[in-house]
């Protein structure tokens, strides 16, 4: 059994089938790809599984519990974290102030928070940081508090949303290596990205989405070859491994 | 059950003028997003205009309409502007800002005061040919002006919805109204439909102002009572629907007067606060509001 | 002293200053008048401070709160002139009541978006003025509809005063709504500093991601929507003990409301220090220009409050703490010689 198991999930809005019975299997301590087009359904796969929608018809296992249709707060109290595509930080608080928030799921107490939250701000550079307003931050260190933030609810799962798209190359190359590192403390990753060369040099394995539906899964090396993921991408630049 | 039924013909009657003045509430809603808590005083300055007008020149108020809509447009029109503009601008991203509502009620204020300083606090009543005549249909009453009022909310809604369906003006506030930032990448100047839009509601306030005179009083807070009625009716029929505001009026009015022939009217009031909540509750997005996710 | 120590303890020198000043005033400032203007706007300045717990600290536009005012009011006193309970007692039960009245109408609707909130406690408040004003009688108790309802006067022995909540003069007063103000103010102070604060702020600014970080945002809005309610009621109390009368156009009128609202969002919401500073500078302006504005022109002081309104939220939709703390802190900087040090 699967660390995470989709199974068959789809979503549909209205007419819309945005996710058409996809079904994923990841293990435990994999880092996990999921890429495609625009507008292939990523995102609302990624938000049936983080509890913001619920899926219209299949389900979702994590460590074999059905947590099909939970809600996002359940979900990361099941030590689920996710990131967001946009991100979305507490945009007057402070970075500390913001990563508190998420510390703040393990303990009550304000200094406990605090101090757990310092810890994480300074594992991904941003502990000099701890005082600037979310606002005034650049992109690349939103990211980064986007992921302290959530790594601060010290998950054993995480599912990031285009964490290095805006980045310029040599901030993905760092992100990239924050990526490994969060996946050697022992948490597992699922993530979606667009920049094809982070994606295929980091995970495990990698789910190619279009329109909804999954047209293959494999390594990096195997999605890279495929004649149906070259065609998806037809535009795409990045060519067989 | 003749009772009833010329209960229900009132109802409708009163309902249609409540829809026509809910109209430029929802419009301005689904367009910009915004709740205008200065909706009740344009319509109370659209009645004021119409009275003076009226007492002034002696024309029939329904000719006071030429001058009327012009003014309360460019009223609207200014007002947006000057007050809403300049806070959808600075606060972009939140589709929508707590400080518009903030300012409209301040506008609301100022408004329904200076009318006060101005014009004092005494109900006023104007004298017009229609004044207490009535239709009779069978054994039914019809009072002439209301029935003016029915026919103008029918026009007046039939024209609104030509104007939005047919041109470029109307398309590009449609398009407004579903996605501000798209609509603008699209080469529509925003603030400008915005505007427009806003000064369309304060057009058809205006026009209910004329419609209202011959039988309703003129005073200063008049607006407080359509204003939270509208939001009732707005909320009801589902916040940017013009059908759902005309029926929304109807089931207001038919309420109202239904329900008055069975208690005081002070109860009356009541059981549409009720009904409200219970809109809110069950389908927030009412009759025919898209649903999201609330 | 090493610098910054400096700067601090001029500040906290000056806020001590100001407390001694302001928990003093009636042995030296004697006029029953100004003691009375000085007892309504430590009134506000409590009502205020509890409507931003969910005004502020939610994040979203509650316009119905005299609702809660008038059920404190209502409940203590016709307990008090029914049953003889004390009205210290009453405005307890009050404020069960009031929360829990707050959590019924809370519970559905906080979860609606910002201006459905706003017009369902809009119509929620007119429906509870609507409500009492027709209902002259019940149960046991006389509610007396449109008219309201005057207090039994029970002056007599110090301790009965104390008990029946009632006193001569107005000394008491001034003191019980300046203690009621202090502990508002400290329970607006220490929740934030608590995870219930982080998180309902949080909720209140990015529910999305407050949700992804394990917060259930709608909880949490009850939450405070109910000890909001809760703390509102005693202020309703106060006010019927201190003018020993009130009516349904007054005490439950949609104004108060909408007033409750602007001072906290003119003074600066989801701050401290903004819904007091909201009614310290407003109230004075609202009183005195309604004394001798409305005699000449009526409606003019809600002339000047609409534009008031208008003119903070186009230039310091923040509210007015912010340039006043800038404000502060510069004349900090000058009387210290140094510049503010940070702090998260």
């Amino acid at each position: 059994m699967a660390y995470l198991e989709i199974n068959n999930v789809s979503k549909h809005f209205g007419g819309l089938k945005a996710v058409d019975e996809v079904s994923i299997k990841i293990e435990k301590g994999q880092i996990y790809g999921l890429i495609g087009p625009n507008g292939a359904g990523k995102s609302t796969l990624f938000n049936c599984v983080a509890g913001t929608y619920a899926p219209t018809s299949g389900s979702i296992l994590y460590q074999g519990e059905d947590i099909t249709g939970w809600k996002s707060w359940n979900i990361c109290k099941k030590k689920i974290a996710r990131t967001f595509q946009i991100v979305k930080p507490f945009q007057t608080k402070t970075v500390l102030y913001n990563t508190m928030v998420g510390a703040f799921i393990n303990t009550a107490s304000t200094s406990e928070a605090k101090d757990r939250a310092m810890e994480v701000l300074k594992r991904f550079q941003l502990g000099d940081k701890w005082n600037v307003q979310a606002k005034n931050l650049t992109i690349a260190d939103r990211k980064r508090l986007e992921i302290a933030r959530a790594m601060a609810t010290e998950p054993d799962m995480f599912l990031m949303d285009e964490s290095m798209a805006g980045l310029r190359p040599n901030e993905v190359d760092e992100m990239l290596d924050e990526i490994r590192k969060i996946r050697d403390s022992g948490v597992t990753i699922f993530m979606i990205e667009h920049i094809m060369r982070a994606i295929m040099s980091v995970s495990d394995r990698i789910t190619v989405i279009q329109f909804g539906k999954k047209i293959m899964d494999g390594t990096p090396q195997e999605v890279s070859k495929d004649e149906r993921v070259i065609k998806a991408y037809l535009g795409e630049s990045y060519g067989a491994a | 059950m003749d009772v009833i039924i010329q209960a229900i013909i009132n109802g409708i009657l009163t309902g249609s003028y409540y829809g026509l003045a809910a109209l430029g509430l929802t419009l301005v809603f689904g367009v910009i997003k915004v709740i205008n808590f200065a909706h009740g005083s344009l319509l109370m300055v659209g009645m004021f205009a119409a009275y003076w007008i009226v007492m002034l020149t002696g024309i029939h108020p329904y000719a006071a309409l030429i001058f009327v809509i012009p003014t309360l447009f460019l009223f609207g029109y200014a007002l947006q502007g000057i007050v809403i503009k300049p806070i959808l601008e600075a606060q972009r991203e939140v589709r929508e800002p707590v400080e518009v509502i903030i300012v409209t009620t301040g506008v609301w204020y100022i408004l329904d005061n200076l009318a006060l300083m101005s014009f004092g606090a005494q109900y006023r009543v104007v004298q017009t040919s229609m004044s207490g005549q009535i239709f009779m249909l069978g054994d039914y009453i019809f009072p002439k002006a209301q029935t003016y009022g029915l026919i103008t909310t029918i026009v007046t809604s039939g024209l609104l919805v030509w104007f939005l369906k047919y041109t470029k003006m109307g398309k590009s506030i449609r398009a407004a109204s579903l996605d501000r930032d798209a609509a603008s990448l699209m080469g529509i100047n925003q603030y400008r439909v915005y505007n427009i839009a806003f000064g369309i509601g304060a057009a058809i306030a205006g026009i209910v102002g004329c419609v209202l005179i011959p039988f309703y009083y003129v005073f200063p807070s008049v607006g407080v009572v359509f204003d939270v009625k509208c939001f009732i009716i707005v909320v009801l029929g589902g916040l940017g629907s013009i059908p759902g505001a005309l029926i929304g009026g109807l089931i207001i009015g038919l309420i109202e007067s239904l329900f008055a022939q069975y208690m005081a009217s002070t109860w009356t009031e009541l059981i549409v606060y009720v009904v409200f909540l219970a809109v809110l509750f069950i389908r927030p997005a009412g009759l025919f509001g898209e649903k999201r996710d609330w | 002293m090493n610098a910054s120590s400096k700067r601090k303890t001029i500040d906290t020198i000056l806020k001590i200053v100001l407390a001694g000043i302001v928990f003093t005033l009636p042995l030296w400032m004697t006029s029953p008048t100004y003691l009375q203007i000085l007892i309504l706007l430590f009134f506000y300045a409590y009502l205020t401070t509890c409507w931003n717990l969910v005004g502020g600290f939610a994040g979203v536009l509650p316009l119905g709160h005299s609702a809660y005012v008038g059920i404190g009011a209502y409940t203590s006193t016709v307990l008090f002139m029914t049953y003889g309970l004390s009205p210290w007692l009453g405005m307890f039960v009050g404020g069960v009541i009031a929360a829990i009245v707050g959590l019924i109408i809370g519970i559905p609707t906080l979860k609606l978006r910002g201006a459905y909130f706003a017009l369902s406690t809009m119509a929620f408040g007119e429906g509870v003025r609507v409500l009492v004003e027709n209902t002259m009688k019940l149960g046991p108790f006389e509610i007396n509809g449109p008219r309201g309802i005057s207090v039994p006067l029970k002056v007599g022995t110090p301790m009965e005063n104390l008990i029946n909540y009632q006193f001569v003069d107005k000394l008491p007063y001034y003191y019980i709504i300046l203690i009621l103000l202090c502990i508002a103010i400290f329970i607006t102070w220490y929740v934030s500093r608590i995870r219930p604060g982080y998180y309902i702020i949080a909720g209140g600014e990015e529910p999305e991601a407050a949700q992804a970080l394990g917060i259930n945002v709608a909880r949490y809005k009850e939450m405070f929507m109910a000890l909001s309610c809760f703390l509102t009621a005693f202020a309703g109390t106060f006010y019927a003990q201190l003018n020993l009368y009130f009516f349904p156009k007054g005490i439950l009128s949609l104004d108060f409301s909408f007033e409750l609202a602007f001072i906290a969002l003119i003074g600066g919401r989801g701050t401290i220090a903004g819904p007091v500073i909201g009614a310290l500078l407003l109230r004075p302006v609202g009183e005195f220009s309604r004394i001798y504005l409305s005699a000449v022109l009526p409606g003019l002081h809600l002339v000047i409050y609409g534009l008031i309104l208008i003119l903070v939220m186009l230039f310091q939709p923040r509210g007015l703490v912010e340039p006043l703390t800038r404000f502060y802190n510069w004349i900090l900087d000058k009387l210290s010689g140094e510049r503010k040090e940070v702090k998260a």
